[in-house]
């Protein structure tokens, strides 16, 4: 592989770029889908080819192809920077990057068990397994269970130097139930929605979930929010889990620290942010009890790596400290804006992406708080778990959320559940109204393997520890 | 490192058949070159291009059934496809509903390939985004957006006798104009060729409609009667395909159609159907089994009329399969792919000029489902949010976020545009008209 990714590098240096880098990726997934006891997916792929970078005549270009071969990546240089100077037809200021130290080495993620080497029958029989639990509940008409296995090998080369080799595997897996009922359709999930919670790391992930034990509990919930009070109109002090906070910390922090929305690179197409490069330093995004690190460290998170897709060596780094605002997420390109050297946030949706700005895993660092003292020190409030929907603004700031389940808090207990709850906000008010996170005891790393960004579309792997926090005079029951 | 013609995928389709071991088996090659040149702060700042061909394979014994997909074609790595579906296959448990592959039903394959759009390379978008970059700069607006082209090519194989294949091309563009003053404008283009995209007409209107809403005012939440331009309407329209027309959302109870066929449901204005055949389209005409994609009334003046199907579903519920198949194996059903709604007998100017006082909406952003079966929906506007005051637009307004049925919008609609465009949206591309519609429901503002 290194002889093909050199070729690439070569031949665009040949032809006058003066950088260059190119990746091949080999990539394999699995997935299996259960529904209503009926098997409807067995599904393996995988995706094999090289893409080149170049910068030439100031300009970026791009080639990939899924022919992996010394003469294919020859062309491929020599495309890229053909499309590097028709770049330059409509250039700006000639790309310039910030160091960063050549690397020849390489880095492993965890696995005990190869998931691709568990039986197929294995994986159904679990699936099939949870399914029957839910199906108990004469209420629950539709049940979902769900495990997918992903593994990738990269190679990475540039024209400075750096060869990088890099293989990981993600497992994940999750089960919803469908409550449904004259016109309302109500959902339970574990142990997240939208395809259940992702690590790295083999079957042992899947098997950790314990679906089938926490199937009924699930079948029983979404059977009960038939019959729950819809969560009432108001401002009230609200409650969230770690995994809705998870994806919270995702939309309204992760997503608006992205230093190339927040340059405009993705204006036309998810937005730009409300951060500017002056707030760094300045902006109070959060209360005092809002820090929030960034961090390809974290082990067994699928945000972690070795190396991001520029050859930056995985770091953490705090996006917030105590609730102002001291980091961006940032590429080489980037973090020249900020006068800074790449915190190594660029990562590619395979061969025939580019590199793009993207969350490691951006966590809500832990506070003190027990979840039992916090409902008891709350006299009037709400407490939702895990999300159903999400929405923002085009500059990150008017959000959207609805979960799955709620309880009212009355005199510091939780007492009767509510369906279809939601809230809504605008971030740095919301931030700024925690007043409470609970303890690590309650932190919880939450994969999501369905961010999306960029054109084409590209889906990244991601991550967000939280734990349950309480954020003051939330506006909920929207529309309701 | 082309991608393959229709001859060449319906050959290799039908070899990965003959490949593999199993009572019966179908396959999907997919083989394409996508171009894309993004700019931003008027200069290009991204400029791809990928080419790749996947073969996917479908392998069925008796009742059971197991999926492999692949994009390396050589003949081992083909082999260890084919075998990888047949030993899913085998682990499958049998699944009786099952109908088995469909048979083979004549398929109108018309050519919908743009030559213009195989010329379109990198110089000629670039072209294309110095076109639209230059009417902005001019008038020190920014743009951003993104020219781009993508050439596809479909072909479909069963052991049945199914063998079709089709070429498609589109060409997109689009445009985000931005000021120092708090404007943003939008206009967006897709159709099958470079042909029909006026890049300076384009800027121009992004940066018009930028400079138009500057100073962006305050609204106050509430229920406001809405003129939305056609993006705005194809979010709707798209998240209703999304949440109601498949058979399989009407069967579970999920859809709002679900028990109202033969129902008024929505205003007598509307009429939707998905028809993958209409001379406008340019998309495939047939679905992922092969299947002739049959033109379906979903709703004709307000009223439920059908569902889209596939094979499975089809024989599961005893209707016509109308050719909706999704990429086995498809956890989701059938879904319509080519939604369309019928146009009405106004302009767009018309719409504003019979609103007192209402919102006019250029286009949503960021949409997602609050509450499945009334499809309600919340979003923000973006781009060109304006007051209607006396049958004008008046005020730009800062973005506003919505939470609204859209089958409740759809039910109260009082004018249709006789313009309609195409936009590509989540589920293939539809073509829809602009609305004025009644009670929509803001309930809350950008900070």
């Amino acid at each position: 592989m290194r002889d093909v990714v050199f070729a690439a590098i070569d031949a665009a240096l040949l032809v006058g770029a003066h950088y260059a880098d190119a990746r091949i990726v080999d990539s394999r997934e699995e997935q299996v889908s259960v529904a209503n006891g009926r098997v409807e997916a067995i599904e393996s792929g995988e995706s094999f080819g090289i893409g080149v970078r170049v910068i030439a005549d100031g300009s970026w270009g791009f080639a990939s192809s899924a022919e992996v071969s010394i003469a294919s990546a020859e062309l491929l240089g020599r495309m890229a920077v053909e499309v590097a100077r028709s770049s330059a037809r409509v250039a700006g200021t000639p790309i310039s990057l910030a160091e960063v130290d050549a690397h020849d080495t390489q880095w492993s993620g965890p696995c005990q068990i190869d998931p691709f080497s568990v039986s197929l029958e294995d994986k159904i029989a679990l699936l099939l397994s949870a399914d029957e639990a839910m199906r108990e509940e004469k209420a629950v008409k539709l049940t979902k269970a769900h495990l997918g296995f992903f593994r990738v090998h990269t190679y990475f080369g540039s024209s400075e130097g750096s060869y990088i080799e890099q293989n990981h595997t993600e497992s994940g897996g999750g089960i919803s139930a469908l409550a449904i009922a004259e016109g309302e359709v109500l959902t339970r999930s574990y142990p997240n929605s939208h395809g259940g919670n992702w690590l790295q790391g083999g079957f042992e992930v899947v098997r950790g979930f314990d679906l089938p034990g926490e199937a009924p509990r699930v079948a029983e919930e979404a059977a009960a929010l038939l019959t729950a009070a819809p969560c009432p109109s108001g401002v009230t002090d609200l409650i969230i889990d770690g995994s809705q906070l998870g994806l919270q910390v995702h939309e309204s922090i992760g997503h608006p620290a992205e230093l190339d929305r927040v340059l405009g690179d993705e204006a036309a197409f998810a937005g730009t942010s409300f951060l500017g490069v002056t707030d760094l330093g300045q902006l109070r995004y959060g209360s005092d009890h809002v820090t929030v690190t960034a961090d390809a460290t974290v082990p067994g998170s699928i945000g972690s790596f070795g190396f991001d897709d520029e050859g930056v060596p995985a770091q953490r780094d705090h996006l917030i400290t105590r609730g102002t605002l001291t980091g961006f997420l940032t590429s080489r390109e980037s973090a020249r804006a900020i006068s800074r050297t790449s915190n190594g946030s660029m990562r590619a949706d395979g061969w025939n992406r580019i590199p793009l700005i993207r969350m490691t895993t951006v966590s809500l660092e832990p506070g003190e708080w027990s979840l039992d003292d916090l409902i008891a020190d709350t006299d009037d409030g709400l407490y939702v778990e895990t999300n159903n929907s999400w929405s923002i603004d085009d500059k990150r700031l008017n959000f959207q959320f609805a979960c799955e389940i709620g309880w009212e808090i009355k005199n510091g207990e939780r007492t009767r559940m509510v369906k279809n709850p939601n809230y809504t906000g605008i971030t740095p008010k919301f931030w700024n109204s925690c007043d409470a996170v609970c303890s690590r005891d309650h932190w919880q790393v939450w994969g999501l393997p369905n961010c999306g960004k960029g054109e084409p579309i590209q889906i990244a792997h991601v991550a967000h520890g939280a734990a349950p926090a309480r954020f003051r005079g939330v506006r909920v029951g929207v529309g309701r | 490192m082309n991608w393959l013609s229709t001859d060449q995928a319906r050959e290799l389709a039908a070899r990965v058949v003959a490949l593999t071991s199993a009572d019966a088996a179908e396959v999907i090659v997919t083989s394409g070159e996508d171009s894309l040149t993004r700019f931003a702060e008027n200069r290009i700042h991204q400029n791809v291009t990928e080419t790749d061909t996947r073969v996917s394979v479908r392998a069925v014994l008796g009742d059971r059934q197991g999926v492999a997909s692949t994009n390396r074609l050589d003949d081992d790595a083909l082999a260890s496809c084919c075998a990888a579906a047949v030993a899913a296959a085998s682990a499958a448990p049998a699944d009786p509903d099952f109908p088995g592959l469909p048979a083979p039903v004549p398929v109108e394959t018309p050519t919908r390939a743009a030559a213009g759009a195989r010329e379109f390379g990198p110089e000629q978008r670039a072209d294309a985004v110095g076109a639209i970059v230059g009417q902005c700069s001019s008038r020190l607006i920014q743009a951003a957006g993104g020219v781009a082209s993508n050439l596809k090519t479909l072909a479909i194989a069963n052991s049945l006798g199914v063998d079709v294949g089709m070429e498609t091309t589109s060409v997109r563009a689009t445009v985000l104009a931005l000021t120092d003053r708090g404007g943003s404008g939008w206009a967006s283009f897709h159709g099958p060729d470079p042909n029909g995209l006026a890049a300076d007409a384009l800027g121009d209107e992004a940066a018009t409609l930028a400079r138009r809403s500057e100073y962006p005012t305050d609204l106050d939440p509430g229920t406001y009667t809405v003129v939305l331009a056609p993006e705005a309407v194809a979010d709707i329209v798209d998240f209703l395909g999304y949440l109601g027309f498949s058979v399989r959302a009407f069967e579970e109870g999920r859809s709002f159609l679900s028990g109202h066929l033969g129902e008024r449901v929505l205003s007598e204005l509307v009429t939707i159907t998905d028809d993958a055949l209409d001379p406008e389209a340019f998309g495939l005409t047939f679905d992922y089994e092969g299947m002739p994609k049959r033109r379906v009334p979903l709703i004709e003046r307000g009223v439920a009329n059908g569902v889209v199907t596939d094979s499975y579903w089809a024989a599961r519920t005893g209707r016509e399969n109308t050719g909706h198949a999704l990429p086995a194996p498809n956890p989701y059903g059938p879904l319509g792919l080519d939604v369309q709604m019928a146009p009405g007998d106004s302009t767009i100017d018309e719409l504003i000029r019979s609103v007192e006082h209402g919102i006019y909406v250029t286009r949503f952003h960021y949409v997602n489902v609050e509450d499945p079966v009334p499809a309600t929906l919340t979003g923000m506007t973006r781009d060109g949010t304006f007051l209607i005051e006396d049958g004008a637009l008046t005020a730009p307004l800062k973005n506003q976020r919505f939470t609204q049925s859209a089958v409740a919008a759809l039910d109260s609609v009082r004018g249709v545009t006789r313009q309609r465009a195409f936009f590509d949206v989540m589920l293939g591309a539809v073509l829809v008209p602009g609305l004025l519609i009644d009670g929509w429901e803001f309930t809350g503002q950008t900070g």
